[in-house]
């Protein structure tokens, strides 16, 4: 269940969104809660919980995470093993997502984490697709335009697909700013269909109204 | 025409040199689920309701659901070829349909592509499928005629231009053949037909093709098809698409007729989204918007004012009733939103009674103020009187002994009914069903043995237009029965009968 299990999702299949916005909820309250205690780097102690014990151990992973076992045994297992050798805050995190019967979402709950901290920070991801592969001017030329136009520090995720020929598409969060040849093609091709088909209804209208012209 | 390449080459040249490639900017999303004519969406933050959408392989959809985390797509098109994973993009279009003069004469499906094979619509205009029907102030009374070319139909339950019938009957009892004899019976008048098959086999669509084009009737007539193979979404939208099209010549003053066929099949379309949408059923496990669903597309056939240049759409959309059964959700629904209704009873049409109207339950509330004053003269009492000869049959039927006066009667009755038969294709003008109804309520055809009336009465159009063509101009020309036409009719008809009286 954590992100180095066996892959079987593919890259374009997403989550379900009712989780996500669930996840994104337990995130930022962990988050808001963090600040309000006075508790730095919060994301600190959940990826060391979360590579380290449970990454090192699958047993307690499964255990921890899956249905089989009680609420109640769950609080009682973490209070015996994780509870004395980590923060009060986070053992309290953690309680609450077993209370609440969302602890299988813990490794959903990091990365958005990760992602509202990276927004906190002023720093947006940005998804790169570009017919070549792009060179470390291009790069920081895109870093560049988009710190003055929108006003935030990319991190870019780029990926390669020749389909699009030429140009690149940006997409930042739902909105997709699109420049490839590809698109620029085919609107061309509307274009001309579009004036073609003028042209042959005005030599049409031509032939049954010839009083017009 | 011969295109010169090189004008061509340049024009082309110039246009791409000119061309100036945009940043696109979309919102778009993903698909998360896919199946049965629907797709469920993230992403789509600012996806309107009813906003065309865009799938990655150029699919069109519709918004439908715009839920918390995620948006109910409607797939207009293939939707097999749609993955779990593909972009979707918005286009902040409604969805809209190509319409204009090159869709004459045309077959094409809901989203206006061509489904004839005569190549693509040329047309440059394009109309949202949904629109607003128009308002109390930009309309006005129903008081022109739509001939329908059907004794019984514009004798006893006349169509206004604007109005909206609804044709209601069983299965087999004659509710496609009505509209086709009214689409066929528009031809020279300047009204352009929109038939709209939703839901139909493929093969009555292109019987109704076939007969539209041998009658020359396809010259005004567009036939928007979404058969009962076509995914539910085609179907749902087909009567919208088929309102756009007949509402751009509304709003050019001209008059058009919509043939909705059938609605029942469209209701059940919807009921199939809905539910596949996860909305929650309501009677019949049809939502709770399948009024709306039929109201607000009947709503759009108006008789508009003089300012919007006095267009008018007439709607006769079609309902097919399972064992008569007028009581059903969608029927009561139909029947209390349209301006009065054609019923038609399998019975009737079993003992030869075609077209198989029960005269009894059919009303149009607004059309006698449209009627020809001709016909509304002389129909005026027939309603009543065939009632009356109803009542006196199955009196007769005891085989109880009838005094003379009754017998009569009775025998007029038999005629008349034998009068209001008609065959199918066989539209009558105005003039020459003014002239059978007055022939036989004023009893010319008493004579005649009833197996023989309508031969007769065959007879009789033909003696007309031979002999008292000027009479028949006349009567068309007045459109009422004044009293010199009144006496000529008397006159032609007296000759008329002296002539076969000669003859037998």
């Amino acid at each position: 269940m954590s992100d180095k299990s066996t892959k079987n999702r593919l890259d374009n299949v997403l989550e379900d969104p009712g989780a996500l916005a669930i996840a994104t909820m337990y995130a930022r309250s962990y988050m808001t809660a963090a600040a309000l205690n006075g508790v730095g780097a919060p994301e600190e102690e959940l990826n060391s919980f979360l590579d380290d014990v449970l990454g090192s151990f699958s047993e307690f992973e499964e255990l921890l995470l899956s249905d089989a076992v009680g609420r109640d045994d769950k609080l009682a297992i973490l209070d015996r093993t994780i509870a004395p050798k980590a923060s009060e805050f986070f053992v309290n995190f953690l309680r609450v997502l077993i209370r609440h019967g969302r602890i299988a979402m813990l490794p959903m709950i990091r990365r958005v984490l990760g992602r509202l901290q990276e927004e906190a920070a002023g720093k947006r991801r940005v998804r790169v697709r570009s017919a070549k592969p792009l060179s470390e001017s291009s790069r920081s030329q895109i870093r560049e335009q988009l710190m003055i136009k929108l006003g935030f520090e990319a991190l870019l995720q780029e990926t390669v697909d020749a389909s699009l020929i030429g140009g690149m598409i940006l997409q930042i969060g739902d909105t997709v700013y699109d420049s490839s040849l590809r698109s620029r093609l085919k609107e061309l091709k509307g274009r001309l269909v579009e004036k073609a088909l003028n042209e042959i209804q005005s030599g049409r209208d031509r032939f049954s109204h010839p009083e017009r012209d | 025409m011969k295109f010169k390449a090189d004008e061509i080459a340049s024009v082309i040249q110039k246009e791409i040199e000119d061309f100036r490639g945009q940043v696109l900017t979309a919102e778009v999303g993903r698909v998360i689920e896919v199946g049965d004519g629907i797709a469920r969406c993230t992403g789509l933050s600012t996806a309107m309701s009813g906003e065309m959408l865009e799938f990655s392989n150029g699919t069109r959809g519709l918004a439908f659901n715009l839920e918390e985390n995620s948006v109910g797509v409607v797939i207009l098109g293939d939707y097999l070829k749609i993955k779990e994973g593909d972009e979707i993009r918005s286009t902040g279009k409604l969805l809209s349909v190509p319409v204009g003069e090159a869709l004459l004469g045309r077959v094409v499906d809901p989203l206006g592509n061509p489904l004839d094979g005569k190549g693509p619509v040329l047309t440059p205009h394009t109309r949202p499928v949904e629109w607003q029907a128009a308002g109390v102030a930009e309309r006005q009374p129903v008081k022109e005629p739509l001939q329908t070319g059907i004794k019984a139909i514009d004798a006893m339950t006349p169509i206004g231009r604007g109005q909206r019938e609804l044709i209601i009957g069983d299965r087999k009892t004659g509710k496609t053949a009505i509209a086709i004899d009214t689409i066929l019976n528009q031809k020279d008048t300047g009204v352009i037909c929109v038939y709209v098959a939703c839901g139909q086999r493929g093969s009555s669509v292109a019987g109704v093709v076939e007969i539209l084009r041998q009658r020359g009737a396809l010259d005004y007539t567009i036939v928007v098809a979404a058969s009962s193979a076509d995914p539910a979404p085609i179907q749902y939208i087909a009567p919208y698409a088929g309102a756009a099209m007949a509402e751009y010549f509304m709003y050019q003053g001209k008059h058009t007729l919509v043939v909705y066929d059938d609605l029942s099949k469209q209701a059940v379309a919807y009921r199939q989204l809905s539910l596949l949408m996860r909305r929650p059923p309501g009677r019949e496990a049809f939502p709770g918007d399948v009024f709306y669903c039929h109201s607000r597309l009947l709503e759009r056939a108006v008789k508009l004012n003089k300012e919007l240049g006095g267009g008018s759409m007439t709607a006769l959309p079609i309902i097919e009733t399972l064992e008569g059964e007028v009581s059903a959700y969608i029927p009561t629904n139909v029947i209390s939103i349209t301006d009065g209704q054609i019923y038609l009873e399998s019975d009737l049409f079993w003992k030869g009674i075609r077209p198989a109207i029960n005269v009894g339950v059919s009303v149009s509330r607004v059309g006698g103020n449209a009627q020809n004053k001709a016909m509304k003269k002389i129909a005026g009492s027939l309603r009543l009187d065939l009632a009356a000869f109803r009542e006196l049959e199955a009196f007769a039927q005891l085989g109880t002994e009838l005094d003379k006066a009754t017998q009569s009667q009775l025998d007029r009755g038999y005629r008349m009914v034998e009068l209001l038969k008609q065959p199918q294709y066989g539209p009558l003008h105005v003039a020459d069903q003014v002239i059978t109804i007055y022939a036989g309520a004023k009893g010319y055809f008493d004579k005649v043995p009833v197996n023989k009336v309508q031969e007769t009465e065959r007879q009789l159009h033909e003696f007309i237009r031979t002999e008292h063509a000027d009479m028949r101009d006349k009567l068309v020309a007045e459109a009422a029965l004044t009293e010199e036409v009144e006496g000529l009719l008397k006159k032609a008809l007296a000759a008329f009968v002296a002539r076969l009286a000669s003859k037998s």
